[in-house]
């Protein structure tokens, strides 16, 4: 509950630092909060669209909240999530049948676990600082996965894409004329199996001993590397899968853009939301909703008060300064 | 042309490296660097060309760097909070402000070029960046507030047993040092690249840290480990100028580069012993 409040706190600060900016750059700071926090709620496409924005921040958060419960950093899903779609793509380009989808998920969360394991056996054997690893290996995704999708994959139909999911392998709209898909319950599903995991399993008993106190752990015959293997594996994968739904359940292009724009930044914004979300899994599944939220108020604030939408990821950024000052208590024990 | 490349694309890799070895080696981490980059970055444009002044754009940089190191100092100092979490927010705040800030003042979509009433001479930074380095080597290792400052990383509760205020060493520590980050970005946008874009930093506050590593927290090593990024940097545009690999390959270089040396020297490296931990009075 008090996480709960503190979240709270640091939205009305985040609010009141943002109509402040608003104000001074020359924007209607009302009409700014009355487009992304009333109107999305004023139409149902509205709201499912929020729905489908949370769907991969939900993902990319449990592979933060993951490594935050085991007192590690993971600041690579960015680039686990751009692997994830390089996956997707590539299984569209093996398979032209239903097919792909399945190929997708095993494609896509592989390179995606792949790109995790570099960081994990690094910190494991080498004692590598996950925070640099993980952002050298997000930069490296993101050209690699730009050249690929602008030569091997690229769509000669429509050069600023890659070619696209086959029609019988996508998950369509659920109700027609949304964008919410199948998609959406997949990442719910994975919050809520990542919670089972950490509060039920061993593996999720090991990981929260080691993030409490690691030498502790280790001397109860816990091994470090194990804890951070596993942790970033478990992360690969519900990154891995983000990245796969942002192709094979995103209407209407069922593609990845050339310049990654579907996949940019969902690493980030699942920081945001595993760090609102206190690490816990179900937590982090209720900042993502919410974050979603704010961007597809956003969009609207984009067109309704002329103002950036990035707008919104400096609110976020003000939300987590205000965080850190109260999350001590809570995982910093190690 | 080789040499002259890499030891410009040093700069403010060495800049924010030796700004973090300060704060580091007072106790205080921040991993916050990418965002001051940013933000120093798009601060000099805005400042340099309202002012019509570059060095006045620079001086605002360093300055709004200062500032945010104030707070963030603040927060792990005095209300003891937490350091990565807060550097993490200072990241995504810069991404936030500065893709924001360029449409809302320039109405144009992360990208504005320089104008040439702001730009700055890139060597004159660069002899700046390497004395500053020069200087905090020997304010560190050779002077009385090098010694507090280092005490107050190693052994707080002894520092502050003899007299040393271990709560403003590390705040100021950490404002300095978030500075230079910002100065780094300043010359970014407007000396070394003359344009300033919402991921102009692109990495190089994390190769900073990656850096501060591979130093030892020595600023004078810190040197030789920007210039071997900075040789990766200019050495991915000549490949990619004689058309030896497509550019997103030579791209990947410097962060492969930096994976490697980090690989390679973790073990000997020894950080400070309180880093990253709060100070309480008894």
């Amino acid at each position: 509950m008090r996480g709960f409040l503190d979240s709270l706190l640091s939205l009305a600060v985040a609010i009141a630092v943002g109509a402040v900016v608003a104000y001074i750059s020359g924007y209607n700071p009302l009409l700014v909060y009355y487009s992304m926090f009333v109107v999305p709620f004023t139409d149902v496409v509205y709201v499912t669209s929020a729905l489908a924005t949370a769907t991969p921040i939900i993902l990319t958060g449990l592979t933060f909240a993951l490594g935050l419960k085991a007192g590690l950093f993971n600041i690579g899903a960015e680039g686990q999530t751009y692997m994830g779609a390089l996956g997707a793509v590539i299984a569209s380009y093996l398979a032209a049948s239903a097919l792909a989808l399945p190929l997708s998920f095993v494609i896509g969360i592989s390179l995606a676990v792949a790109w995790a394991m570099v960081p994990a056996l690094l910190k494991a054997y080498r004692g590598v600082n996950e925070v640099v690893s993980t952002i050298m290996m997000n930069w490296i995704a993101y050209w690699l996965v730009i050249m690929e999708a602008s030569t091997t994959f690229s769509n000669p139909m429509q050069p600023s894409e890659t070619i696209k999911m086959p029609p019988s392998a996508r998950l369509t709209p659920l109700v027609p004329g949304t964008s919410l898909t199948a998609g959406f319950f997949v990442a719910v599903v994975a919050a809520l199996l990542v919670y089972w995991l950490l509060e039920r399993s061993v593996i999720g008993y090991e990981l929260t001993a080691a993030g409490l106190n690691p030498v502790a752990a280790r001397i109860a015959g816990i091994p470090q590397s194990r804890v951070v293997i596993y942790s970033f594996l478990l992360g690969g994968v519900t990154s891995g899968v983000a990245g796969v739904l942002q192709v094979a359940a995103m209407p209407p292009s069922y593609s990845l853009a050339t310049n990654l724009a579907n996949v940019y930044g969902l690493g980030l914004d699942g920081i945001t939301a595993a760090m609102l979300g206190r690490g816990n899994p179900l937590g982090t599944l209720l900042a993502a909703l919410f974050l979603g939220l704010m961007e597809e108020g956003a969009r609207h604030m984009q067109a309704l008060a002329m103002t950036p939408f990035e707008f919104v990821k400096m609110l976020q950024g003000i939300m987590i300064l205000v965080i850190a000052v109260r999350m001590l208590e809570l995982w910093r024990r190690r | 042309m080789l040499l002259t490349q890499t030891i410009h694309a040093a700069v403010p890799i060495l800049l924010a490296a030796v700004g973090e070895i300060l704060a580091e080696r007072s106790g205080v981490v921040n991993i916050g660097l990418e965002g001051l980059m940013l933000i120093g970055a798009f601060v000099g444009v805005l400042v340099g060309d309202v002012a019509g002044s570059g060095l006045i754009g620079v001086a605002a940089a360093w300055a709004v760097g200062l500032l945010l190191g104030l707070l963030h100092g603040a927060i792990a100092v005095y209300i003891r909070g937490d350091q990565l979490v807060a550097g993490v927010a200072m990241n995504l705040f810069g991404a936030g402000l500065v893709a924001y800030g360029i449409q809302a003042v320039w109405h144009v979509a992360g990208y504005r070029q320089t104008p040439s009433w702001a730009l700055v001479d890139v060597n004159a930074m660069t002899v700046l960046a390497f004395a500053v380095a020069g200087a905090m080597w020997y304010i560190l290792s050779r002077t009385r507030l090098g010694v507090a400052i280092r005490a107050s990383g190693e052994d707080p509760e002894a520092a502050y047993s003899v007299g040393i205020d271990v709560f403003k060493i590390r705040l100021f520590s950490t404002a300095v040092g978030a500075s230079l980050a910002s100065l780094g970005g300043a010359y970014l946008s407007l000396a070394y690249l003359s344009v300033v874009t919402k991921d102009i930093s692109a990495g190089r506050g994390f190769i900073a840290l990656a850096d501060v590593v591979f130093a030892n927290w020595n600023p004078l090593l810190a040197i030789a480990g920007a210039l071997i990024f900075g040789f990766f940097d200019a050495l991915s545009y000549w490949l990619q100028i004689f058309g030896v690999a497509r550019y997103e390959v030579t791209r990947m270089l410097p962060y492969i580069a930096t994976l490697l040396v980090v690989a390679g020297v973790i073990g000997r490296a020894k950080p400070p012993r309180a880093l990253g931990k709060p100070f309480r009075k008894e």
